[in-house]
């Protein structure tokens, strides 16, 4: 891995997390309302960017390798959803969510 | 029966199901096209568009419009804390694609790493399970 690509997979993860975290605060608004589509809009767009990033890198890494760097985002977005959406984060899920994201890493170290 | 089917249509945990089969099979029609794509330069290659000229990668994209789709109905009624983590089950899906589909190698270490995020899973899903019943 190149620094380069471990820049672009590092972006890629970051565009991801806060697109679901505006997608979803989008989601629980008024869908008429013009502070869903502006929402809305900064959730399509970091997804969008995330994936043609991740489209990009899967021409130089297996599948099975490359995908897993998502999984960090699992406890990142558990705490954030909880931080800044005002989710309600039970120590049962936040165990939950821990052991996805070692696993995932686990299988992405593989 | 047309009455039963929009229920389940309706039913957001059958819409997580649902987003997490397209999200698989969109990510083993993404891989075999991009494998297929013509190999640009490096320095302007990182985007990966050049992909676009193989269908694979099209029936791909149709795969995550419509995942995305479901995804979108999922948070309008589901916590993220539950959702997120459980829509992870991909991270099991897709490993066993890319082995039964693409081939690819998966060594005892990842088959691990697989077993843990179907632990982490279930430890989510069972209280939502338990609380789905009393409903």
């Amino acid at each position: 891995m190149t620094p380069i690509s471990a820049l672009l997979i590092f972006v890629a993860l970051i565009l991801f997390i806060l697109g679901q975290l505006f997608l979803k605060h989008a989601m629980e608004d008024d869908l008429r309302s013009a502070r869903f589509r502006k929402n809305f809009a900064i959730g399509l767009s970091a997804m969008t960017v995330s994936f043609f990033i991740t489209l990009g890198l899967l021409q130089h890494f297996d599948l099975s390798y490359l995908y897993p760097f998502q999984g960090l985002s699992v406890v990142i977005i558990s705490l954030l959803a909880a931080a800044i959406l005002r989710e309600k984060l039970t120590l049962r899920l936040f165990f939950g969510a821990a052991l996805i994201s070692a696993g995932v890493v686990l299988v992405s170290l593989s | 029966m047309m009455q039963r089917a929009k229920e389940l249509l309706l039913n957001p945990w059958f819409q997580l199901v649902l987003s997490v089969l397209f999200v698989t099979t969109s990510e083993v029609f993404l891989k075999r096209g991009a494998m297929k794509a013509p190999r640009l330069p490096e320095e302007v290659n990182w985007t990966g568009v050049s992909a676009l000229a193989s269908p694979d990668v099209w029936y791909g994209i149709l795969f995550v419009i419509a995942s995305f789709i479901s995804w979108l109905y999922v948070l309008r009624f589901i916590p993220l804390t539950i959702a997120f983590p459980l829509s992870n089950f991909v991270h099991v899906l897709v490993p066993l694609s890319s082995w039964f589909f693409l081939n690819e190698h998966i060594s005892v270490q990842r088959w691990c790493g697989i077993a843990l995020v179907l632990l982490g899973v279930l430890i989510v899903a069972k209280p939502v399970a338990r609380m789905e019943e009393k409903l």
